[in-house]
């Protein structure tokens, strides 16, 4: 099978006919973030200045976020028709609700005082936000919005997926034509693709104004894929078409084995990358491994985190078949990209008196692992892992449609035969799914006395 | 020129009045402090001269205008005459020294023009702050990171800030609290000087009785929410 796989094809030919796809990929991640944050600031700014109604708007937004981004992509794909545009207006929707309610509670967890002041001053919102709220949360700022770029970017060649355009269907076609040679460069080109994101998001955090020179790009993008964001009466058509949602009694009855398969793909991932992250951490982190060491398995956790779970998913379909089984793997191996990053930095962040205190005692590193750093890293650490299994819920009804079972996969095979009734009635399922799984997270971390922003 | 008016507020059903029966008026150019101990009410009495408080008894007049009927936009016009300075930390620490001083025309300024300013101030503009910043002698900061001023500098752009609003009266609460007391004494001569020279109303709340007996003309004492 590795002969199948490798090397990758780098032919030039391939790699020359790869610069539009890829062009598509950067555009239409950098036009969906364009929008969202045009679109998602002012709406931060409604909910951080606590203006009429905006409780109502956060609960819009929230509830839009659970949506997964693949998800709304079929929508999209469906109402816009295949392409970019399609691309564009699924991520710039899903983004929009994520900046709108990750900065909106930014600005209404930003110091009061300063606000207060300008307030006094008889201020307008807008100008609120500019000399206030955008300056006083202005590093949680960038730092998320890099962030949401990086994970933009790899939604976009997921969207791809199913129709949007750009690598991702690239990827399908390569895969398709059980061509690994080129799916292998594929997955190198969107490595790299996600590596760059994070280059930039560093520079940006140094200088903001670094982002602007996306602007131009986004721009472009944006002005290639209008004419489909905007075939409105076909759009309109379609949309009536999925009313109303409807489902046959035999799908009804399957309904909860389907909803169980997709917990039960969540779960397993997230059991999976676990597993695997707790040793890696180990010696992902500064402090507890030699540093070179760190730096090399920093770098792997860098790489599966950033292939999509559904990348993983199309690797796997090739080399393990289809299954629950394949979909669980592929949640795990990305979510050990990410718990193995995340529980590493947990344990650089362990306070150094009380391990100090605990060397003096002369304890052996295996004792001062067990009654120090576990004890200490393990609250983080728990709260880190209930969220990558909130997420997996989202990932788990994505890596559906690829074959691993659930819900995911019923609502790919309804859009596939154009039955948009059941399609639609499967949208509101996975909504309902995800937003119950939110919700009980958002509980469980408050009853916990945890409080962290979701990103 | 502020009047109050047997002003009366409660902040819960069954809560005793934080004020009861205020009566006051500051004149143009007059320096008022009010004293008083801990919950006495001198903050509510600040806040529900701008209107942050509502109060259920009584009349509030800025110029004339009575501050209970102002809804919306109005009330935000109103605000922009009452310039407000808190304890500490009130200023948006990352941006320049000028941009905390010109947030003081916010009120003025259409949401553009502050937006502009942001990008690309004026040369006018900058000379605006530069005399603002004279008047609390501290004209050589215009261009420094706020962060990187004392607290007995940033108190003073918090003046010129005010200042820039050009407002018919200043309420401070506890502009000094943060501060050491030799300093604070300073601070609050030059608050004074500058609503003398400026026929600006300015009302005060103090901690400390005798700094208050030094630098204004008139010291009232709220206890119990009541003037005594
Ligand atoms: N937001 C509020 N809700 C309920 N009660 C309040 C509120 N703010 C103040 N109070 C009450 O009103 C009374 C007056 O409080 P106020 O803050 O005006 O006093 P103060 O004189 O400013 O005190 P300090 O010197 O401690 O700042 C106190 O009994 C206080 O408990
Ligand atoms: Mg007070």
């Amino acid at each position: 099978m590795s002969s199948a796989v490798f090397p990758p094809d780098l032919s030039p030919a391939y790699l020359r006919a790869l610069t539009v796809p890829v062009a598509q990929t950067i555009g239409m991640a950098a036009a969906g973030m364009l929008v969202a944050f045009a679109a998602g600031i002012p709406l931060a700014v409604v909910i951080g200045t606590r203006a009429p109604g905006h409780r109502l708007l956060g609960t819009v937004l929230a509830s839009l976020r659970a949506i997964p981004d693949l998800t709304l992509a079929i929508l999209a794909v469906v109402l816009v028709g295949l392409g970019p545009g399609a691309g564009v207006a699924a991520l710039a929707l899903f983004y929009t609700a994520m900046i709108g309610r990750v900065y909106g509670s930014l600005f209404l967890a930003a110091d009061a005082a300063p606000l207060e002041a300008l307030r006094a001053t008889g201020a307008s919102r807008i100008s609120l936000a500019a000399f206030g709220l955008i300056p006083l949360t202005l590093p949680d700022i960038l730092t998320f919005g890099t962030f949401a770029f990086e994970c933009a970017m790899r939604a976009s060649i997921i969207v791809g997926a199913v129709g949007g355009g750009g690598i991702g269907t690239e990827l399908i076609g390569a895969l398709n034509a059980l061509d690994y040679h080129r799916a292998l460069t594929l997955v190198i080109v969107l490595v790299a693709l996600v590596a760059g994101v994070d280059g930039l998001g560093m520079l940006v955090r140094r200088d903001p104004r670094l982002a602007l020179i996306l602007v131009p790009a986004a721009a472009i993008a944006l002005w290639f894929d209008w004419p489909q964001i905007f075939a409105f009466r076909h759009a309109l058509h379609t949309f009536a078409g999925m009313f109303p949602p409807q489902l046959r009694a035999t799908q009804i009855a399957s309904l909860p084995l389907l909803i169980a398969q997709t917990l039960l793909i969540a779960l397993g991932g997230t059991l999976i990358g676990a597993v695997l992250a707790a040793p890696i951490s180990l010696i992902a982190a500064r402090g507890l491994a030699p540093l070179p060491v760190v730096l090399v398995v920093r770098r792997v956790l860098d790489v599966a985190r950033s292939i999509p779970e559904i990348v993983f998913g199309l690797i796997l379909v090739v080399s393990a078949g289809i299954g629950p089984l394949s979909g669980a793997i592929a949640l795990g191996l990305h979510s050990a990209g990410v718990l193995g990053k995340l529980y590493a930095e947990t344990f650089e962040n362990v306070p150094a008196a009380p391990i100090a205190s605990l060397a003096a005692t002369g304890a052996r590193p295996l004792a001062i692992a067990a009654f120090g750093f576990i004890p200490l890293a393990l609250g983080p650490n728990v709260v880190h892992t209930l969220f990558r299994l909130e997420w997996n819920v989202r990932a788990a009804t994505v890596v559906g449609l690829i074959g691993a079972g659930g819900i995911g996969q019923a609502l790919f095979e309804a859009q596939q035969l154009f039955f948009y009734k059941e399609m639609l009635a499967y949208v509101l399922v996975t909504w309902g799914l995800v937003a119950l799984s939110d919700w009980f997270g958002e509980r469980l971390r408050i009853h916990m006395g945890w409080h962290f922003i979701a990103g | 020129m502020l009047e109050l008016r047997g002003v009366r507020v409660v902040y819960g059903p069954g809560a005793p009045p934080a004020l009861d029966d205020v009566t006051l008026q500051v004149g143009a150019g007059e320096c008022v402090a009010i004293v008083g101990p801990s919950g006495g009410g001198k903050t509510t009495l600040l806040r529900s001269i701008n209107g942050s408080v509502p109060i259920v008894a009584g009349t509030i007049r800025v110029d004339g205008v009575d501050i209970s009927t102002l809804r919306g936009g109005a009330l935000r016009r109103m605000r922009t005459q009452l310039a407000v300075i808190a304890q500490q930390h009130d200023l948006v620490d990352r941006l320049l020294v000028y941009q905390n001083v010109m947030a003081g025309a916010l009120g003025r300024w259409s949401t553009l023009r502050a937006l502009r300013f942001l990008i690309a101030p004026t040369s006018a503009e900058i000379a605006e702050a530069r005399e603002a910043l004279g008047g609390v002698g501290i004209a050589e900061k215009l261009r420094e990171r706020t962060s990187d001023l004392s607290g007995g500098q940033q108190q003073r752009v918090a003046i010129a800030r005010a200042l820039v609003q050009k407002p018919t009266a200043i309420l401070a609460d506890e502009p000094i609290a943060s501060v050491d007391p030799q300093l604070g004494e300073q601070i609050v001569a030059l608050l004074c000087s500058v609503a003398r020279s400026r026929n600006i109303a300015l009302i005060c709340s103090l901690h400390q009785p005798d700094v208050a007996r030094r630098n204004f003309d008139r010291v009232v004492a709220l206890d119990g929410g009541r003037i005594a």
